[in-house]
């Protein structure tokens, strides 16, 4: 039956090891009016997936419209041409699909796992709204919609402890035009801000197919699904061609201290580094390292701070990259009775350790192998392997790289890992100190 | 097949948007929608047994895709069994397991684990408890090895008590920042109250962990965790025999024991409506807890509630969110649902609500529930339930971790082993009139009990104003305040 995926075949020396191979086969086309295609088979269970890319985020957003990408996607749910409101949800709830959209910092997708006799309609309603929706739009949906998304970012940022973290560090450590120096989520008053105007633009701009990807995983006869995508997504015209963002690369010329009082009852220190862009080497070198530093008990800053010392609740190290840069970031919340000074100085020790010593080739070899596990689970799915498709496609043009994307750790060495830490984890940083109300004396203090 | 060129294509149709609707009417007719090919058929996972000399049941299901596998072991003691004076031993006990053994540390647990890229994990929940291990197939010795002596040899050190009672308290402390944490605790509190298992916090109080000893989480695990008590699950890349000759001598010194008979108290519903306000000063949403104590998993009435509650709050375009969301604006996401435990477990309808419009939120929440209660559903509707939930079973065992999670429910509620094969006939057999009769049975405003955390400033007065019943201040943990007057109308 599985004639087209075939598992990752592991091998893992002790001494030095010998990476797996991941072989998901794939056919790519390209329609005339530039929607990219991606099929991959899989009949082991009756389930399709179908994912549509679209290579914008809220990178391609422009100062003072924030969260346009993430509250334009929400329209894209209110129906189209022929789709009535409310209609996109039911037809597909109706034949028992799981759906949903995301939108991050560099794309946004829309995916519908379906029984794979219900591929035409997920066909359907994507070719519908890609090519048919501003006549669906109004002002009050806009309206609804925007209502919809404030509440979301009640339910997710303001309402939640810590919550806006993440956006006080993007604002910190990028100039106030890079496209990452806001939240995907956006601002409060800029969601106020969107008109009806932004949609249509942001449609004719952005949701043209040749910015486009679909991808479809799962249990379909090909030729039957070309003919389907034919005649579904054949007839769109072509957009322009969109110019992206490339903003010079961030840095910090000093090291920046932020202190916020929040309603929190422990204060969590939060220390963020500019690193390289995804699916590069370093990126790859810098999550080791960040594997190194906080996975399991045994982990280099978990194992002091944590089990230890017992002067944090939790201690967290990773390597968040995304398409144009990447953060590396530690964060920790202390236990009660313990400051973010205490914390900081803990964790100076053991990355001043690092940044000398290096890791060893056992810690090395226990990351690869977790990393390598993770990508084996992604696969697990038809959705992980259609958005996981779509994604590569979108962010490094190769669909390809999904079968490569272990290479990219495959004999690491802890001198590479030593020289992007070296690199990267020397230069200026942000310390956030987000502390209880009323005690500010909590926060990391200055050092150096 | 068109033949328009890319010229025209550019020149003309991407200006206007009415040139490309025409364009493409041309040979789809989008008015028509696609209808599905005949239904796939959904093979289900073909479950092989065996019983261990020691009396443990194994229960496993071969899946070869990947070369991996999965262990679960299902202990029948969760947090309904943590007396109600100890609140979270059950989810202590599990806690403790993967902090040393007869044989290993809790580093050296951790180390065995990460070094052959294995997942592990102990938990327990209000139904069971449970150790599970995924690994590659080809280190499965190794990683049955710890897993083994995690289950069999655990020996509860103080040293790591006491570190694990720390990171709770903290823990504990950290939930006062949570809304959702507040919300849910205090719901449970109210609708349980202090005489009822689910009625406490599952992960304890602090006034639990400064009581709880070692002593008392070994005699946990001495009566509970016994393979009498208990069910393996195994899903993935192996054959039963294989596994059941490792298991043997693995587990050979694992013995049964006497398990003492267990029930739980009934709850006792409220006589009439309350409201319970929990203060959260500066909060931009109120989280909105509205319900009682309903069904427990063996009730026969178990699909035509499911149903029912499908068109009532348990699916995007179900009545609830649609109004509160959809046409309202008041919230991200509302729902409702059923909450099927070995005991009663509670009907909930729930969401976070946008400060400003907590009373009229609230009142669309009861308006829902008493609408589907008054007038139950249409034809239509059941039927758009029904085929969802048909089709939605399609995607049900793709995974081997789906396929445990269908397995675990078989053995943690005692359902039939061929449950899965008649889920669909049992899914269709509900009539109209069977959710109708349960939304009547089921859906009792009057009994229930309201939980708003909120910024009391904001919210308080026009909660009132709305009548819904007595208004009561608490406390986070859902304590009723005495000692502040409350609002009365």
């Amino acid at each position: 039956m599985k004639r087209y995926f075939i598992p990752l075949v592991v091998g893992l020396a002790v001494a030095l090891p010998t990476f797996g191979q991941i072989n998901i086969k794939f056919e790519q086309y390209q329609l005339p009016n530039g929607l990219t295609v991606l099929l991959h088979e899989d009949h082991s269970a009756p389930v399709a997936a179908v994912v549509v890319m679209y290579h914008v985020g809220s990178k391609n957003e422009k100062v003072k419209r924030t969260g346009f990408a993430h509250l334009f996607e929400h329209m894209m749910f209110q129906g189209s041409a022929n789709v009535a409101d409310e209609e996109h949800f039911k037809l597909l709830q109706e034949v028992g699909a799981n759906i949903n959209g995301s939108t991050s910092e560099d794309v946004t997708n829309y995916f519908e796992i379906v029984p794979s006799n219900y591929i035409e309609l997920a066909l359907y309603l994507e070719s519908d709204r890609m090519g048919f929706l501003l006549p669906a739009m109004t002002q009050e949906k806009l309206d609804n919609q925007r209502d919809v998304v404030k509440n979301e970012r009640r339910q997710r940022v303001d309402n939640v402890p810590y919550g806006t973290a993440d956006e006080k560090i993007a604002k910190a450590i990028y100039t106030d035009t890079h496209p990452y120096s806001w939240p995907v989520i956006g601002y409060m008053e800029d969601l106020t801000a969107a008109k009806m105007d932004d949609v249509q633009d942001f449609f004719r701009l952005y949701y043209a197919p040749n910015n486009a990807v679909l991808s479809i995983a799962g249990d379909f006869n090909p030729a039957e699904v070309k003919q389907l995508i034919e005649k579904y997504f054949g007839s769109m015209p072509r957009g322009k061609e969109i110019e992206r963002p490339h903003p010079s690369p961030a840095s910090m010329s000093e090291n920046k201290v932020e202190t916020f009082e929040d309603k929190v009852q422990l204060p969590r220190l939060y220390i963020t580094w500019h690193s390289p862009a995804n699916y590069t080497r370093e990126d790859a070198a810098l999550t080791v390292l960040a594997d190194i530093l906080s996975s399991g008990k045994t982990s280099r800053l978990y194992k002091s701070l944590v089990y230890e010392k017992q002067i944090a609740q939790t201690a967290f190290a990773f390597a968040a990259s995304s398409e144009i840069a990447g953060q590396f970031q530690i964060a920790t919340t202390a236990k009660p009775g313990y400051n973010l000074t205490e914390i900081k100085t803990a964790i100076d020790v053991i990355m001043a350790d690092v940044l000398k010593n290096g890791v060893t080739e056992k810690e090395i070899e226990n990351a690869l192998t977790a990393i390598e596990a993770q990508t084996v689970n992604r696969a697990a799915t038809v959705f992980g392997k259609a958005n996981t498709l779509a994604n590569y496609y979108c962010q490094t043009g190769d669909p390809n790289n999904i079968n490569k994307q272990l290479d990219l750790y495959k004999g690491m060495t802890p001198q590479e890992v030593l020289a992007a830490a070296q690199k990267y984890l020397t230069q200026k940083y942000m310390t956030l100190s987000i502390v209880p109300l009323g005690k500010p004396e909590l926060a990391a203090q200055k050092g150096e | 097949m068109k033949t328009i060129s890319r010229t025209i294509t550019l020149s003309i149709l991407l200006a206007t948007f009415v040139l490309v609707t025409a364009f493409a009417g041309e040979d789809v007719d989008r008015t028509k929608r696609p209808v599905g090919k005949p239904a796939p058929k959904v093979a289900l996972p073909e479950i092989q047994k065996a019983t261990l000399k020691n009396g443990l049941k194994v229960l496993l299901v071969e899946h070869h895709e990947l070369p991996t596998v999965a262990f679960n072991l299902v202990i029948q003691a969760g947090s309904d069994h943590d007396p109600v004076t100890q609140p979270g031993i059950a989810s202590v006990t599990a806690d403790l397991l993967d902090e040393g053994t007869k044989n290993r540390d809790a580093l050296q647990i951790s180390e065995g684990i990460e070094s052959i890229g294995a997942s592990f994990s102990t938990n327990s929940s209000l139904d069971g408890s449970s150790v599970t291990l995924s690994t590659l197939t080809k280190h499965v010795d190794k990683a049955l090895d710890i897993f083994a002596d995690v289950v069999t040899n655990p020996t509860f050190p103080e040293k790591d008590f006491e570190r694990l009672r720390k990171t709770r308290v903290a823990a504990l402390t950290q939930q006062r920042d949570q809304p959702t944490a507040i919300a849910n605790n205090a719901f449970a509190y109210l609708l349980y109250g202090p005489n009822h298992p689910y009625g406490n916090n599952p992960s304890g109080t602090e006034a639990s962990f400064s009581a709880m000893t070692t002593a008392e989480l070994k005699k946990f695990y001495s009566t509970y965790y016994r393979p009498n008590n208990a069910t393996l699950l195994v899903v993935g890349d192996v054959k039963l025999s294989t596994i059941t000759s490792k298991l043997e001598t693995m587990l050979a010194d694992w013995k049964q024991g006497e398990v003492p008979a267990f029930s739980l108290p009934e709850p006792k519903p409220a006589d009439k409506m309350r409201v319970y306000l929990v203060d959260k000063p500066g909060a931009p949403q109120s989280e909105v807890r509205i319900g009682y104590p309903a069904l427990a998993r063996n009730t026969p009435d178990f699909f035509a509630v499911n149903e029912m509650n499908q068109m009532l709050g348990g699916q995007f375009s179900s009545r609830i969110n649609l109004n509160l969301r959809e046409k309202h604006g008041y919230t991200y996401g509302a729902r409702s649902g059923f909450r099927f435990n070995k005991g009663v477990g509670p009907f909930t309808a729930q969401g976070g609500i946008v400060t400003e419009k907590s009373d009229s939120a609230l009142r669309e929440f009861l308006n829902e529930i008493n609408l589907m209660r008054d007038k139950g559903m249409a034809d239509d509707e059941l039927g758009f339930v029904k085929k969802g939930m048909l089709g939605n079973f399609a995607l049900s065992f793709e995974t081997p971790s789906q396929i445990a999670g269908a397995l675990q429910n078989i053995v943690l509620y005692g359902l039939p082993e061929d449950y899965f094969n008649n889920y669909l006939q049992n899914v269709d057999a509900v009539t109209l009139d069977d959710v109708n009769r349960v939304a009547m049975q089921y859906l009792d405003a009057s009994k229930m009990v309201m939980v708003v955390v909120g910024d009391l400033s904001k919210i308080k007065e026009s909660i009132v104003a709305q009548n819904f019943g007595e208004v009561i201040l608490c406390d986070i943990d859902g304590k009723p305040l005495p000692y502040l007057e409350s609002p009365k109308k």
